[in-house]
């Protein structure tokens, strides 16, 4: 008995092991912390997962999400991108009652949450990644 | 297709490895079980996960580095438990005693802010344990670096590694004066070296290199006079030399590493052992509580390495060297995102600390370099070695987070 469960156990611990040496790397990779600070340093914000230096235009590592946040080729947008596969209005996320939504504003080229094209508003939370084009985002729900 | 981030994921495997290796612990000691394996288990889940959360309350800085070393500390805690349920509970207590050090540390570094200007203070404290080691010590296995206070015995020699890494950091990144004084690093190389030499004499001949690699690493990066760099390393060949002519216990040591073979059976009996131990595990190990660790003499401590590959697996050493790797390579980012100079260095030291003495002792144990005593960090069974590594570790957190601009997503 004891015999069977420790040959089966083996197994099952190095599994374990290389995933959280493969979460941890991944975590690293992504440059995000694994634990939330209460409300330290509250507030929600998109953090670009882009090395910024490999991308043609001016952006910065991370904005905070206050009230709106909008991204799209115009200059009204808060995050503005000039890149033609981007539109105009591309999305916008909006806090509403301590939750989150991202709205695609009819961009022609799509806004995908975690791989999935979204079609009108979706809520997002805590770790969702956020993909335009090229750009990749991930959303950090501080508080 | 990314799926969406789990970011507490690492946490909860840390616990699921804990529970599951100490149910098999329970059912591998069923008949002789005591209410001790009880404290054991419950101690250290609730030890790693408290410590854990109280690190996230209250720090801001790097919050890899514990987790990485949690996984570390389980992973030997089980193993020193298996080989010898006594010594399990011991380094359960020497653990909770290091936790507690480590915040001590992480405080001491985050509120006390004249770390750069003691230089005085660290050439001091280092040369009164060599002399109390020299005058106090005890040997055993052929190295007196042993002092006894009270019937607790402590290794001087780990202590003094830390004030090295302060003592350096403060001389190259903190008051400019002493780097005024005329040839002031070559003064500096003799006092490490007066430092190695008190080693060899206390036959430590891990320290021993353990202080040459940090003073070496640390020289070669901050430096202003670069021919220092070749006169080190030609020093230390001509000391390599001179140490394996003139002493015994460093011929020994070659000699079992070049051909361990015909010497099986009196100094080669480790190293060999070692090597059957390893191969006796192969890829995924005999299972926990199925190998004949006991073979190997000290696997609990410098062997421990051994020990973990023939139980669990080839796959889970190079599971502990991955995570030696990730500890080392957050320790050079923290150090390069830190601005102050001698926090920077500090950081280094320690993280270089770390890489170094892993990479001497499981290098050794594998036979690929001569092998020389030391504790694998975190892993090994010893007081003194895991409270010094929690201290180091504490050090590393405080320098994580002493930044001027304290900025959220750089972290």
């Amino acid at each position: 008995m004891f015999d069977l469960l420790s040959i089966v156990l083996k197994y099952v611990f190095v599994f374990i092991i290389y995933l959280f040496i493969f979460t941890i790397i991944r975590m690293i990779y992504l440059d995000i912390r694994s634990v939330d600070y209460g409300n330290l340093e509250s507030g929600a914000y998109l953090k670009l997962l882009n090395r910024i230096d490999s991308l043609p235009y001016n952006l910065s590592d991370s904005y905070p999400v206050e009230g709106e946040l909008t991204l799209g080729r115009q200059k009204e947008n808060i995050i503005q991108i000039k890149d033609p596969y981007i539109s105009k209005k591309h999305f916008r996320i909006i806090k509403d009652e301590e939750e989150f939504f991202l709205e695609d504003l009819g961009s022609s080229n799509g806004t995908y949450l975690n791989g999935e094209r979204v079609l009108d508003v979706v809520r997002i939370g805590k770790g969702d990644i956020i993909k335009v084009g090229e750009l990749e985002f991930i959303f950090i729900d501080g508080a | 297709m990314k799926e969406r981030l789990n970011s507490k994921a690492p946490r909860k495997l840390l616990f699921l490895f804990e529970i599951l290796s100490l149910s098999l612990i329970f059912l591998f000691s069923w008949e002789g079980i005591q209410t001790e394996t009880y404290a054991i288990a419950v101690g250290l889940v609730l030890l790693i996960y408290f410590s854990n959360y109280m690190l996230g309350r209250i720090s801001k800085g790097d919050n890899y580095v514990f987790l990485i070393v949690c996984m570390l500390v389980s992973i030997g805690i089980i193993m020193i438990y298996r080989i010898s349920p006594d010594l399990g509970l011991k380094q359960l207590m020497w653990l909770a005693l290091g936790i507690a050090m480590f915040f001590a540390a992480y405080f001491a570094i985050r509120y006390i802010s004249f770390w750069d200007r003691l230089t005085p203070l660290y050439l001091v404290v280092s040369y009164g344990l060599f002399a109390l080691t020299l005058i106090m010590g005890t040997r055993t296995h052929g190295a007196i670096n042993w002092i006894s206070i009270g019937g607790v015995s402590v290794q001087p020699a780990e202590i003094t590694k830390i004030v090295l890494v302060f003592l350096l950091a403060a001389f190259y990144g903190g008051d400019e004066k002493y780097r005024r004084i005329k040839n002031a690093e070559i003064l500096l190389m003799l006092v490490i070296y007066s430092f190695i030499g008190l080693l060899f004499l206390q036959r430590d001949l891990g320290a021993a290199l353990i202080f040459f690699g940090i003073f070496a690493g640390l020289q070669y990066i901050y430096t202003q006079d670069r021919r220092l760099i070749w006169a080190n390393l030609g020093l230390a060949a001509i000391g390599g030399i001179a140490g394996y002519i003139l002493f015994d216990h460093v011929k020994v040591r070659v000699t079992t590493w070049l051909d361990p073979w015909p010497y099986i059976n009196d100094k080669g009996y480790q190293i060999t052992q070692s090597l059957f131990a390893i191969s006796e595990g192969g890829f995924f190990g005999t299972g926990l509580g199925r190998g004949n660790p006991a073979f190997i003499p000290l696997s609990y401590n410098d062997f421990i390495f051994s020990a973990i590959s023939e139980e669990m697996g080839i796959f889970t050493g190079i599971g502990i060297i991955m995570l030696f790797m990730l500890l080392v390579y957050r320790g050079f980012k923290i150090a390069l995102r830190q601005d102050n100079q001698f926090f920077r260095i500090l950081a280094l030291g320690i993280s270089m600390v770390f890489g170094i003495q892993s990479f001497i002792i499981i290098g050794g144990v594998l036979k690929v370099i001569p092998l020389t005593g030391l504790t694998l960090p975190f892993v090994s069974y010893g007081g003194s070695s895991v409270v010094t590594s929690f201290i180091a570790l504490g050090i590393l957190q405080g320098t994580s987070e002493k930044r001027g601009k304290a900025g959220i997503g750089n972290g």
